[in-house]
């Protein structure tokens, strides 16, 4: 694949994970980590570091926005009553 | 349900057999499936052994198809070229690699639809609900009216299946690949959303998991997002080849859920009856199909087709050659499932327009199989998983479907055309499966109760 399609893609990538997808931001960290650190460098790496970076980043702070929400929901749920079982999903069977 | 006829349009089940040699450089390995997303986008693997047999001789370095043994075919137009011995052993060497890369998938999409099987009953339990190709009702009762209305079942559903085939190469003989564009994408948006969502919802059900919508459709969005993306656009081919595997494993549990159970055993051996014929046959849809592929010098239609290595043309002076570059082996059966473009080929064709001139790229090319195989299969694993006795009769099936695949793959490398993928494994897969269930199930089982050890 010829350099400027690395970036264009990792750019690509990078601008769709703000559509609520750190999936996708986490795909383009791993698909381009080894092109942004591991190889020698060529003109257009610094950007697709900066990409991977960027895409860490959000990465990182989707994860503990969700770890924060389903630790919450996960231990608070049975006290919410109403609330609780509206927002969920699945409700376990023979507990609290 | 009536949707998944829908993803029936496409014909069967393919298996290519790419023509294999190796990279030459590391970045030909990156194994990023590229796909385009202009249309027609549609992959080139048109390449018949008739056609490729003039650039055959002209360019060494090309391997020719490799398969598990030496065929007279190859080896005789390879040896203007190449030592034999070194020739046969390199084909020896990449046919065994590309069993061993079907193996893989294959193997994966029916440990997850038996894991699945096995754990979530809801795939197990009968609902009333079916599908509307398969309108009769099964009545558990009487065995005759149920033999019946199971025979008439699958002539309902096969006829669908041949009526949507005809569609589709009429669709794409009057070149309207944007509708089997959209056609397709709708389906594996319906796949990867809604099947997905149901599966998710069961599985935590069953594990008595609490979940919350937001957290849910997160989950669901990204997955449902990042599908669409590696497999209609670009992506990394892991991550594609899993989203396939996934796929299939998908559809094949609504089949095993709604398809009623002696219905589903016709309809296997009636969709390997039909793959043959029309794949072999002169007037066979598909093989229709491949055929104004060839003459438009055209990749076939966008369809899911699952493919094993990344593909870097060799170089090509201009596109005209294309077809010739590589032997690809079409082994066609149709695409059942089908949604998205078959990435390999069309990162071989943005291959090919980009490395035009350097003749000595080798690339590597994998094998490609058609995911209307990989659903059968697991329909079939999982069958045997939901309704047989115990575990021997489920890896009996296993390894017949496998071994079906091997001589599948022999032949392909023999006969060097499209060819049907379904048949022999089916046709191994349900003898095996009768057979291990009235004949080895009892026999060991009274082995055991007489504490008899062999």
């Amino acid at each position: 694949m010829p350099n400027e399609e690395k970036l264009s893609l990792c750019r690509r990538y990078y601008l769709g994970g703000f559509a609520f997808l750190p999936f996708l931001w986490l795909v383009n960290v791993l698909w381009f980590f080894k092109e942004a650190f591991l190889k020698p460098a060529y003109t257009e790496q610094p950007q697709i570091k900066s990409y991977v970076k960027k895409s860490a980043l959000g990465l990182i702070l989707w994860v503990a926005v969700l770890t924060t929400w389903i630790t919450i929901f996960q231990h608070f749920r049975a006290r919410w009553g109403e609330v609780g079982d509206y927002l969920s999903f699945t409700i376990p069977l023979g507990t609290a | 349900m009536g949707s998944t006829c829908q993803l029936w349009a496409f014909g069967f089940c393919h298996l290519l057999f790419m023509n294999t040699s190796d990279s030459e450089e590391d970045s030909y390995n990156e194994r990023s499936a590229l796909v385009q997303s202009e249309s027609p986008t549609i992959p080139s693997y048109n390449q018949d052994h008739d056609m490729s047999l003039p650039q055959e001789t002209d360019t060494k370095r090309r391997r020719p198809v490799s398969s598990g043994l030496s065929e007279p075919g190859p080896v005789e137009r390879e040896q203007a070229s190449t030592p034999d011995g070194e020739e046969e052993e390199l084909t020896l060497k990449y046919g065994a690699k590309h069993v061993i890369m079907l193996f893989i998938p294959v193997t994966l999409c029916m440990v997850v639809v038996v894991a699945t099987i096995k754990s979530v009953s809801f795939y197990t339990e009968k609902s009333s609900q079916r599908l509307i190709y398969t309108p009769f009702e099964e009545d558990p009762n009487s065995v005759g009216q149920r033999l019946l209305y199971s025979l008439l079942n699958t002539i309902v559903m096969i006829s669908v299946i041949v009526v949507m085939t005809i569609i589709l190469v009429v669709l794409y003989k009057y070149r309207c690949y944007k509708f089997i564009h959209g056609w397709l994408i709708l389906s594996s948006l319906m796949l990867l959303f809604w099947f997905s969502f149901m599966y998710l919802g069961e599985v935590f059900k069953t594990y008595n998991v609490a979940m919350d919508y937001p957290t849910l459709v997160m989950i669901i969005w990204n997955f449902g997002v990042v599908g669409m993306i590696c497999i209609h656009w670009k992506g990394p081919l892991r991550l594609q080849q899993a989203y396939l595997i996934v796929i299939s494993a998908l559809m094949a549990l609504i089949f095993i859920k709604y398809l009623p159970e002696w219905s589903a055993w016709v309809i296997l051996g009636a969709i390997s009856i039909y793959d043959l014929i029309a794949v072999l046959s002169p007037k066979g849809p598909l093989r229709m199909l491949v055929e104004t592929a060839q003459e438009r010098n055209e990749p076939i239609f966008p369809a899911l087709i699952y493919s094993s290595a990344m593909v870097w043309m060799v170089g090509m002076a201009d596109s005209s050659n294309t077809d010739s570059a590589d032997d690809r082996r079409r082994n066609e059966g149709g695409a059942r499932a089908q949604e998205g473009v078959e990435s390999e080929d069309d990162a071989a064709q943005g291959g090919r327009r980009r490395y035009s001139t350097e003749e000595d790229l080798e690339e590597d090319r994998g094998v490609k199989l058609g995911l209307g195989d990989f659903i059968f299969y697991s329909v079939l694993v999982g069958k045997a998983a939901a309704t047989g006795g115990d575990w021997n009769t489920t890896l009996a099936c296993f390894v017949a479907i496998l071994i079906g695949l091997c001589l599948t793959l022999l032949l392909l490398a023999i006969f060097k055309k499209a060819l049907p993928a379904l048949p022999i494994s089916i046709t191994f897969g349900l003898v095996f499966y009768f057979s291990t269930d009235n004949l080895v199930r009892p026999f060991m089982d009274s082995l055991a109760a007489h504490q008899y050890y062999i």
